[in-house]
């Protein structure tokens, strides 16, 4: 069996977002993509998909902010254009966006899309709320488990979107993207 | 980069399934082999279909082996062993990064209040408060009744009303187009009317309460009271949306149906809201009719709840599927922003209008054809047996035909019927029994069919018409063989 290859060249990256509804994935995608913003239908459904462009540092990245998606299983219609989405044209980076309190419940889709081959950044979102619970999550050291990046964010507040878009940037832009990718 | 590999590994059977499948696939995919083997090995529809297209028949058969030789040797269901699988990695994970900064309280109010909610002792009890306060005071007493008052009456009926019938009657002189715009069943007369001055101020009120019952938290909660009984209708606690909704407006919630995870589902709800909810213009004309008899009113509600489970409970096992499971998060109980209220009040009446206002107008077209026509003379020959049957007097036929046109008319007739006692209570009972289980308007009708078919629609009304007559029939008889007279 072999992958198909990426689309690549003057193709400008892809960003897609997922993640369980209610965590905050559309203020994050308003937050990453500010005013350059569509809405279209998902081919042959009702589900509307929002598009846009994130700048940064000169260059653009297009980021996509997909339905709700609780498991690589679907239930619903919009978790099976989710999980379209991500399969049959996959996109160069994937944001998981969780709810920080509900960590334990929320990684069970990240351990799902790392295994899918997929390039995943873990953005651990409402860390506000988490820390006025009473609680406090080890970014790093959970970011060494599961083998990808982990971000901070209170997408609300707009605290670490700045280290976000960097991150974004390093992953896509860096040279050896295109040339280290098997 | 290079990916880091999966920190997850399955039970040695399934290892060694996934191996297997993975060393046969030979097509190009855009996903990983261990998540195709592992969605083949699930029996996922739609990955089977992509992986039919690129291997062949031969593979095929081998890869349908496997699968089955693995589900003979797994105890437990696949889907449930490898989740397990993930849930406890994930729980082992966010275990060794999470720590607590600082104790919790273990019991907020918040928490509380929350609890209460669900347990069954208490949320029972809750929830009739919240639909006598929130659903019978506020958006019944006030809303339906004191608010649409002075829109119907005072502002429509007394000032804006006359003022287009003088207009539009001076400026077109052919009299059946007069009918058509400002008849007593016109366009304008009928159609914006109704649909302004009554439905908008009930539903506005309406959207209001349910959207506190959303922002505060409560209505996940209610979910998941009400998910156990409704179970056994076939439905889980998802449905408690759309039958909600159904007590403000059944059209508005026959399209919320959309909710629902299957087209089982929603035939099965779409069926309840169409023979038992009454929206809020049935239950202010049965409010009405039966105000002065406490105890008709009791017996009314008790025939609703009966024929709501057992029509539920029959047509769960009629129809075929099985149930779905349900999953809903519980978000934390808090005051709700009002604005957040506000805008989202207005977003659902936004929405109300664009679907149901044009609704309203087709009925006003439809009657002005029927009566043009002579339609409805035919019409109201066809009820008179049921009416009769029913034992009822023969002007109720006219109530319940224009009742299906227009709620209120339909009410005002019967109220008149009753004040000049042409009906006995008994009669006004199963008048308001019959009146809720049928069909509760044409708009209801017409978004069923666009929602369902033309075929399950009209299974629907069928069954909703002769449900309605047998129970209201059989109502009659026995509080005539029990001897009961409600005066």
């Amino acid at each position: 069996m072999s992958r198909a290859p990426r689309r690549q060249g003057a193709h400008t990256p892809t960003v897609l977002i997922v993640g369980n509804p209610n965590v905050g994935k559309s203020v994050l995608f308003h937050r990453l993509t500010g005013r350059y913003v569509t809405v279209s239908n998902y081919p042959g459904t009702t589900v509307e998909i929002e598009r846009g462009t994130m700048r940064h540092k000169g260059h653009r990245y297009t980021v996509v902010d997909a339905p709700g998606l609780y498991s690589l299983m679907p239930i619903t219609e919009e978790e099976r254009v989710a999980r379209r989405m991500l399969f049959h044209e996959p996109p160069d980076l994937v944001l998981h966006v969780v709810d920080a309190k509900n960590l334990s419940r929320s990684l069970s889709l990240t351990l799902q899309l790392v295994e899918a081959g997929l390039e995943v950044v873990l953005v651990l979102n409402m860390m506000d709320e988490l820390e006025r619970a009473g609680l406090q999550i080890d970014t790093e050291r959970l970011a060494q488990q599961l083998g990808i990046p982990v971000v901070p964010t209170v997408c609300v507040s707009g605290e670490g979107i700045e280290a976000l878009k960097e991150l974004i940037h390093e992953r896509l832009s860096a040279p050896t993207y295109l040339s280290a990718r098997d | 980069m290079s990916v880091s590999p999966p920190p997850l590994t399955y039970p040695p059977a399934i290892e060694s399934a996934i191996g297997q499948i993975a060393s046969l696939l030979r097509g190009e995919y855009a996903l990983g082999e261990r998540t195709l083997a592992l969605l083949l090995l699930q029996e996922d529809a739609e990955i089977w279909e992509l992986v039919q297209q690129q291997e062949s028949p031969h593979t095929l058969q081998r890869i349908r082996a496997i699968v089955q030789s693995l589900q003979s040797q797994l105890e437990q269901p696949l889907d449930w062993a490898i989740e397990q699988q993930r849930q406890q990695l994930s729980q082992q994970i966010s275990q060794q990064v999470m720590q607590i900064s600082k104790p919790t309280r273990p019991n907020t109010l918040a928490e509380w209040v929350g609890w209460l909610c669900m347990n069954p002792w208490t949320g029972f009890p809750i929830l009739a408060l919240v639909l006598y306060f929130g659903l019978y005071q506020f958006v019944g007493v006030f809303g339906a009744g004191t608010v649409v008052g002075w829109i119907e009456e005072d502002l429509f009926g007394a000032i804006i009303n006359p003022a287009v019938e003088s207009f539009v009657r001076g400026v077109i002189p052919w009299a059946p187009l007069q009918e058509l715009l400002v008849g007593e069943y016109g366009v304008w007369t009928l159609g914006m009317t109704y649909a302004i001055a009554l439905i908008l101020p009930i539903v506005t009120f309406f959207f209001l309460v349910f959207a506190i019952m959303e922002d505060t938290g409560y209505l996940p909660r209610l979910a998941m009271l009400i998910d156990r009984a409704f179970k056994a209708l076939g439905l889980n606690g998802r449905a408690v949306i759309p039958i909600v909704l159904g007590f403000g407006c059944d059209t508005m919630a026959t399209v919320v149906t959309r909710v629902l995870e299957t087209p089982r589902e929603r035939i099965l709800t779409t069926f309840l809201l169409t023979l038992t909810i009454p929206c809020s213009a049935q239950l202010g004309v049965v409010m009405a009719l039966l105000a002065q008899y406490p105890y008709g009113l009791l017996l009314w509600a008790g025939v609703l709840v009966s024929v709501f489970l057992v029509a539920g409970w029959i047509a769960a096992r009629v129809l075929p599927g099985t149930p779905m499971p349900f999953y809903m998060e519980l978000p934390p109980m808090r005051l709700p922003s009002l604005s957040n209220v506000l805008l989202k009040t207005f977003a659902r009446l936004h929405w109300y209008f664009l679907e149901v206002l044009p609704l309203f107008l087709l009925a006003s077209v439809l009657i002005w054809i029927g009566q043009l026509t002579g339609l409805f003379e035919l019409a109201l020959r066809a009820i008179a047996p049921i009416t009769a049957l029913l034992g009822l007097p023969e002007q109720a036929s006219v109530a319940f035909l224009f009742g299906f046109f227009r709620r209120d008319y339909g009410a005002a007739g019967l109220y008149d019927l009753q004040q000049e006692g042409v009906l006995t209570g008994n009669q006004v009972l199963v008048t308001a029994v019959v009146l809720t289980l049928f069909v509760p308007c044409v708009a209801q009708f017409l978004v069923s069919i666009k929602e369902r078919g033309w075929k399950t629609a009209l299974a629907m009304f069928g069954i909703a018409l002769s449900v309605a007559v047998l129970v209201g029939f059989s109502v009659g008889r026995i509080l005539q063989v029990l001897g009961v007279n409600l005066g």
